[in-house]
């Protein structure tokens, strides 16, 4: 089966569109992001609190999207983005460590 | 997670997109084991009584999920038709073929085969609601395309549903049939091999060991054991559970034939092979411990070592069980063990062969000595005949020819009567003497024997006595015998009485006759009275009439009278006399009826007697014997002056003077006048031949070359025992001052030529009386020390031997005539050839130039040039004349009793080697450098010619191998090994010989070095040695053998051991021969998924101690999987032991671990304590839960533990063995196996394990055995799985809860799922694109303070190549940012990635 995912789209109060991911990333759903990412134009923030994997497939995926998204990312997956380069393309925002999106297995 | 169905994303290539409700049910109820429950999915369920898994109850539902989440073996079955369900374990234990078929069958139909063994069983569940239990129970299942005999543990236990109705079974299940049949054939093997150690005959070992292969007809339904003649053909020795002359069971093969029911030729090369047995005749073939009969048969050699087979072993094989290597390797130990058997029986028959041969060779030798007494009195004869003859013929002639005549006879009568008695004796000992009895008067025949001595007893002077009154019945006597028992008593009797009496007495006393022969004799020593009638026992040194006798006249004598069932007794006192007292039985009772004659002959003295009394009148002074007169006349007054006893020979004169007409002249005169006269011509010939026997009187001419007269008297006087030698000289110079000068140099008179032969004699006789009176004294020493037994030496100040006596030239070869012997003394061994044992002689006299007194043993070489010892005793004296300080010293040849010595300590040496010797190769290289020792060799060489190409060498330096040997000691060696077994050779450069070596002829050389003699004494040792060493090597051959089989068992038991993961284990055994003991380990996989461990100890050692620990084992095991509570289990476990004979005081420590956890629940049965070994480097002792050892107290409450292990520590259970060492606290032996486990954190598990042993061995390897458990918490994990990228989620999941078991934190945890992802995500990739379908492995291992990830896949590793796959490029980057160390092995059969990452 693929790996559980959820895309939640949506907008912020300043209306730039919103992506809401939950679950993990990795090869098996990585076109089901594209598609949802490639389904909107313009800025577009990118909100990973609740992702507890991000591989690099689903690297891939963003870096094509780079140049106009913003990242919200939990602390887990900081290192991930600051190795791949993609920290260095767009703007990361640490997501608060109390959030409820911190990986409980 | 994945519980919230909303806004779930589907990928389009995703199959199932249209799942109904149901199905999802159902792949939830199946859901916990991927495999199994994917077919249990498919199974069309709706056909079922069961319905669809839908519509399943929840009590169903519950039942299949606890069933496949366990890891342990289990099936189910539910419903009317009792419909089967199994989990993976089970499958793979014991469905085997049948799956998945049967996955929703009815039981019935699954089991048909056993279905009358269980049907009841289940019956008896579903009906009583109690479970049942059955342990090792024989089931005939078909999993694997046949019927196969296998043994199951198992427990049904009832199933509710809903309601509470009885509606199916659980059977947890675990598979026996490796331990039962284990078991079983360990039982066969250890009997086969429980009484080899008495040697019995081929045949015997044959039937016993048909006997124990009988005891097993279900691994062997029948065997025949065929052995090969020399002709080539096989016999039948042997055979089990099939009549002999069956139609496969021959009873000879012969090994060409085409049609041969057995391949005896491929059986003979040493092969294996197995034989299907003909279909048409099954029917008659017997069956053994089955209903139908084998289908095929294994052949197998039995092999003897370095040579072809003995024969082979025939063994039906069981229909029911695979020939797999276990079977096969069974019966093979069985033939080896019936091999080593015929080995014994033939050895030992070949030993009765020897020692029949070395009886033969003692017959062969009374025969040869008899023969040659025999051959002796035909010269003797043709002797005496013509002698007789010339007497007769020469009786009137001039009286020196009738003396000599006279001479001639005495002696050739006394010779005569020498090789009769020796005959005799030869006779008696080979129990060949023709005894012939008869009525005997036995006072008349004894009388008439007697008076034969009458007249040379009273012509000695004494009263002869004969007090023989007739007896009222007849003795039965041997006429020669008797004769030759009264004429020994009588001339015994004569010989040692010079005044008195001899008495002769019969009388008749209870029952018998009374024999005495008394005499007022000298009597005999109370010291020397035991040995009076030994054989060649001469009472020495004392008054007799005559000094000869071969001392073997009274051992006949008793001899004798034994044959006649007789007693003799001897009675004496020193200076009264001595009384020889015989008994003889009337009757005939005590004596052979077939030598009984009953013709009474008449009774008179045979001719017999006649030597006996000629020798006894030799004895007699001279005058009573008429044939004595002329010889001893003209000594008789010199005699009578002496006043002594003893022989009177004439004096004895030398004459030294260089005038042949002189010497002749002066001979003349003197034997004119009865002296004995011998002549030299010179003074130095004088003074040898007066140093070899000093005569009474040298004559001596003043005038001679080399030495004059004058000369010759200054060298008599200086030498000691030469200066009492009186000197006549002869001068032509007239004249006051010639005769003063030779009188001044010592000369006793003086002699002016001419003289008148009347004037020569007077002066010698004058000259011999004096001197014979002045010397009294010296003549008395020189006879003492002549007649000492011991050889007598004087040496001077410097060491030079100046005196020595006549013993001393018996020894050494070396006669008076030489003397001085300056040293280096001429019989010291030679410096250059054999220096070791001059140097022992040499340090022996220098210590007696230094030393008060002293003894020695010491090598000295004969003037023939043979070694001798002797053993030497000195003290020093003063010469009372000179005033010199000499040294007096006496030895004994030992050479006889050094040999021996030196045998029985190289035999003693040689058997405590081998005895210590814990295989083959220490036995030889020890035995070698006994032999080195033993002979100061250079070095000791071996070389055994076994199967190899090579000769394999053993030698006492450096190790050898065979090409590396110089060309001509090979040559050596290879020509040993054409010698005869056990036969010595020798060169000057060494010496050598042949064994038998278990692996086949061994050649062994001792290289001398220099050239050294090599005596016959010296072959002699080394053969017996040899013998020794042959005999040492199979005998450790044997037990080498048996504790292989012992430990080839042990490990059997033990393993095959499926250990979960996480764990190591080792058994080691103790290191001297057969000590297997009873240590042991167990993990036992419990229903719940936890993990039994147990490690125990049985006391004592070998076969016994491994039986005792199977079952402990077995009980054990049973009893954790009834009820996971170690305390309740060693309780149980109490009860068990106490009725195993041997279980009493078994030490076990016995736990249950939660993998998941770590959590540990323990109880200690009086084990070491475990040892816990955190990251930390801290430890702790599992010390509570103790209590006394099994069996000690029964039915008391053992008490429990619990901890609870934290990541990445170390567990350590082990038996005693490896901490326990003599003279050590216990503590120490613990600390320092726990510093073993902290020094090895950084080990793969097995690796720590082997790190242990090594590290806690003691010096020589263990004394005890020992059995090791390690677990290091948590386990590998180890996950194989599709090649799908959907499989990513799960294996990161999995992934994740172990990290979690690691106690890592988060962020290095998420670092290295990171990692492993990507590499998965790569393996995957390469699955797909290759070879859709194959796996990919991770493997996940922590170590202490590392963590080490393997993933492989059956893929190329793609080389990232940015433009084409930049994500797969940031993947590698990935992993090699997150871990420390990644490795990337691309192989053909796929590529392995390594990563490492330190985590402290």
């Amino acid at each position: 089966m693929t790996t559980p995912l959820t895309l939640t789209p949506g907008h912020r109060a300043d209306g730039t569109s919103l992506l809401t991911v939950a679950g993990e990333i990795d090869m098996s759903n990585t076109s089901a992001l594209a598609a949802a990412l490639d389904s909107t134009r313009d800025r577009l923030i990118l909100d990973l609190t609740a992702v507890d994997y991000l591989d690099s497939a689903g690297l891939s995926v963003l870096f094509a999207h780079a140049h106009r998204m913003e990242l919200i990312a939990p602390p887990l997956l900081t290192s991930v983005l600051a190795i791949s380069g993609i920290a260095e393309l767009t703007t990361v925002h640490e997501a608060p460590p109390s959030d409820a999106g911190t990986p409980q297995h | 997670m994945g519980a919230e169905e909303s806004e779930r994303v589907r990928p389009a290539t995703d199959a199932g997109a249209n799942v109904s409700a149901a199905d999802i049910l159902a792949t939830d109820v199946f859901a916990a084991d991927s495999e199994v429950g994917r077919d249990l999915a498919v199974v069309d369920w709706a056909a079922t009584p069961l319905g669809p898994p839908a519509e399943w109850q929840q009590s169903l539902q519950t039942a299949v999920s606890i069933l496949l989440s366990s890891r342990f073996p289990m099936w189910m079955a539910w419903g009317p038709e009792l419909t089967f369900f199994c989990n993976a374990a089970y499958r793979r234990d014991t469905l085997g073929r049948k799956y998945p078929w049967a996955l929703g069958r009815s039981a019935s139909e699954v089991w048909a085969e056993i279905w009358d063994d269980i049907g009841p069983r289940i019956d008896t569940v579903l009906t009583t609601g109690e479970s049942t239990w059955d342990e090792a129970l024989l089931l005939f299942v078909e999993r694997s395309g046949y019927p196969e005999e296998s043994y199951h543990t198992f427990s049904y236990s009832p199933l509710r549903d809903d309601a509470g109705q009885l509606v199916g079974m659980l059977c947890v299940v675990s598979e026996d049939t490796e331990r039962v049949i284990g078991e079983r054939r360990m039982g066969t093997l250890r009997d086969l091999g429980s009484d080899l150690s008495v040697v019995r005959t081929e045949q015997e070992i044959l039937a016993f060991a048909s006997g124990q292969l009988a005891r097993n007809p279900r691994d062997l339904p029948f065997t025949l054991t065929y052995l090969f003649q020399d002709d080539g053909r096989a016999l039948l020795a042997g055979s089990t559970g099939i009549p002999d002359g069956h139609p496969i069971a021959p009873l000879t093969l012969s090994s060409d034939g085409p049609a041969a029911v057995w391949p005896a030729a491929a059986v003979a090369r040493g092969e294996s092979t197995v034989v299907a047995l003909a279909a048409p005749s099954l029917a008659d073939q017997p069956t053994g411990g089955w209903t139908e009969p084998p289908t095929e048969a294994l052949v197998v050699p039995l092999l003897q070592q370095g040579r072809a087979p003995y024969g082979f072993l025939v063994a039906g094989l069981n229909r029911y069980r695979p020939l797999d290597d276990g079977y096969q390797g069974f019966i093979e130990l069985a033939a080896g063990h019936i091999a080593t058997g015929i080995a014994s029986a033939r050895s030992y028959q070949a030993q009765q062969r020897r020692a029949e041969d070395l009886a033969e060779l003692d017959r062969a030798k009374t025969t040869f000595f008899s023969n040659i007494s025999h051959e002796f009195r035909t010269p003797l004869t043709l002797i005496m005949g013509p002698l007789e003859e010339l007497r007769g013929q020469l009786a009137t002639s001039d009286a020196r020819v009738r003396e000599e005549l006279e001479v001639i006879h005495r002696n050739g009568l006394r010779l005569g009567k020498l090789v009769n008695t020796l005959l005799d004796f030869s006779r008696i000992e080979a129990g060949r003497m023709q005894a012939s009895y008869e009525p005997v008067d036995l006072a008349l025949f004894t009388a008439e024997l007697a008076s034969v001595f009458r007249s040379a007893i009273e012509k000695a002077g004494l009263v002869f006595t004969v007090d023989c009154p007739p007896l009222e019945e007849p003795v039965y006597l041997d006429r020669d015998m008797w004769e030759k028992v009264v004429l020994n008593l009588l001339s015994n009797a004569l010989k040692f009485t010079f005044s008195g009496s001899i008495t002769v007495t019969l009388r008749a006393e209870d029952g018998g006759a009374l024999v005495t022969v008394m005499d007022t004799g000298i009597g005999v020593p109370v010291g020397e009275m035991p040995r009076l009638f030994e054989r060649f026992h001469r009472i020495e040194n004392t008054r007799s009439r005559y000094n000869e006798g071969s001392g073997i006249g009274l051992a006949l004598v008793q001899e004798l009278v034994g044959l006649h069932g007789g007693t003799i007794a001897a009675e004496s006192s020193e200076g009264v006399g001595t009384s020889f007292a015989i008994r003889l039985p009337f009757g005939t009772a005590h004596l052979p009826p077939d030598s009984l004659t009953s013709a009474p002959e008449s009774p008179t003295a045979s001719s017999a007697a006649v030597p006996y009394v000629q020798e006894a009148l030799r004895w007699l002074p001279a005058g009573h014997s008429t044939a004595a007169v002329e010889e001893t006349a003209s000594s008789a007054s010199a005699n009578a002056s002496a006043g002594e006893p003893g022989p009177a020979a004439p004096p004895y004169v030398l004459i030294a003077d260089d005038n042949a007409d002189m010497r002749e002249y002066l001979t003349r005169i003197l034997k004119g006048a009865d002296y004995r006269v011998s002549s030299v011509n010179d003074g130095q010939d004088a003074l040898r031949a007066i140093r070899a026997h000093p005569p009474d009187l040298v004559v001596s001419d003043v005038m001679m070359p080399r030495l004059d007269g004058l000369s010759l008297v200054a060298a008599l006087r200086t030498d000691p025992r030469t200066a009492s030698v009186p000197v006549l000289l002869l001068s032509a110079r007239a004249g006051q001052e010639a005769s003063i000068e030779g009188l001044q140099a010592g000369a006793d008179d003086y002699l002016v030529k001419p003289f008148a032969a009347a004037e020569l004699l007077a002066r010698v006789r004058a000259n011999v009386e004096l001197a014979r009176l002045r010397t009294h004294h010296a003549r008395w020493r020189t006879a003492l020390v002549d007649s000492l037994q011991e050889a007598f030496f004087v040496c001077d100040e410097r060491g030079a031997v100046i005196e020595i006596n006549t013993a001393f030239t018996d020894i050494l070869g070396f006669g008076p005539e030489d003397l001085p012997y300056a040293p280096i003394h001429p019989w010291w061994p030679n410096a250059e050839t054999d220096p070791d044992a001059h140097r022992r002689t040499a340090d022996a006299f220098a210590g007696l130039l230094d030393q008060s007194h002293g003894s020695y043993t010491i090598p000295v070489t004969h003037r023939d040039g043979h070694r001798l010892w002797i053993s030497a005793t000195f003290n020093p004296a003063q010469d009372p004349e000179s005033g010199r300080r000499v040294i007096v010293g006496t030895f004994r040849d030992v050479t006889a009793e050094h040999h021996a010595i030196q045998r029985d300590s190289a035999l003693a040496t040689l058997s405590t080697c081998l005895s210590q010797a814990t295989n083959v190769s220490d036995a030889l290289s020890g035995t070698l450098s006994e032999l080195k020792g033993l002979w100061r060799a250079r070095g000791v060489l071996a070389a055994v010619f076994g199967r190899g190409d090579a000769p394999f060498v053993t030698a006492t330096g450096a190790p050898t191998l065979w090409h590396e040997l110089p060309p001509e000691q090979r040559q050596t060696l290879t020509d040993l090994r054409e010698r005869p077994l056990l036969t010595p050779t020798a060169d000057p450069t060494g010496a050598g010989i042949l064994i038998e070596h278990p692996d086949g002829p061994l050649a062994l050389w001792i290289d001398l070095g220099s050239s050294r003699p090599f005596t016959s004494e010296d072959q002699l040792l080394l053969s017996l040695l040899a013998g020794h060493l042959a005999q040492g090597l199979v005998r450790v051959h044997q037990i080498d053998q048996q504790r292989e089989t012992a430990l080839a068992l042990q490990r059997a038991i033990l393993g095959p051991a499926q250990l979960p993961q996480g764990f190591a284990v080792r058994y080691e055994p103790a290191t001297r021969p057969l000590e297997v003991g009873g240590d042991w380990y167990d993990t036992v996989a419990l229903p719940d998924g936890r993990i039994g461990i147990v490690v125990g100890d049985c006391v004592g050692r070998g076969l016994e101690a491994a039986t005792v620990m199977g079952q402990l084992r077995s009980a054990c095991r049973a009893l954790l999987l009834q009820d996971a509570s170690p305390a309740r289990v060693l309780t149980a476990l109490d009860r068990f032991a106490a009725g195993v004979p041997g279980a009493m005081c078994t030490t076990v420590f016995c736990g249950v671990l939660d993998p998941g956890s770590g959590r540990l629940t323990y109880s200690s049965a009086g084990h070491p304590p475990g040892i816990l070994a955190h990251a930390d480097g801290t430890t702790l002792l599992l010390e509570e839960g103790r209590s006394t050892p099994l069996a000690i107290q029964p039915d008391f409450q053992r008490p429990e533990a619990h901890c609870t292990m934290p990541a990445r520590a170390t567990l350590l259970l082990y038996t005693d063995g490896l901490v326990e060492r003599r003279r050590r606290p216990l503590s120490a032996g613990i600390d320092q196996a726990s510093e073993a486990v902290h020094q090895g954190r950084d080990c793969a598990l097995d690796e720590l394990a082997t790190q242990v042993m090594s590290h806690l061995a003691p010096a020589g390897g263990y004394d005890d055995d020992v059995a090791l458990l390690l677990y290091r918490h948590p386990g590998p994990l180890d996950m194989t799985f599709p090649a799908q990228s959907q499989q990513l989620a799960p294996v990161r999941s999995a992934l994740r809860s172990w990290l979690a078991q690691c106690e890592l934190p988060p962020q290095t945890a998420h670092n290295i799922l990171v990692a492993a992802g990507e590499a998965c995500a790569n393996a995957i990739e390469h699955g797909h694109r290759h070879t859709p379908g194959d796996t990919v492995r991770l493997r996940a291992e922590a170590f202490v303070d590392n963590l080490h990830l393997t993933i492989a896949d059956t893929g190329q590793w793609k080389t990232p190549i940015a433009a084409v796959n930049t994500h797969r490029g940031r993947g590698l980057a990935l992993m090699r940012a997150m871990m420390q160390q990644v490795t990337v092995t691309p192989g053909p059969a796929g590529t392995i990635v390594d990563m490492h990452l330190r985590i402290v």
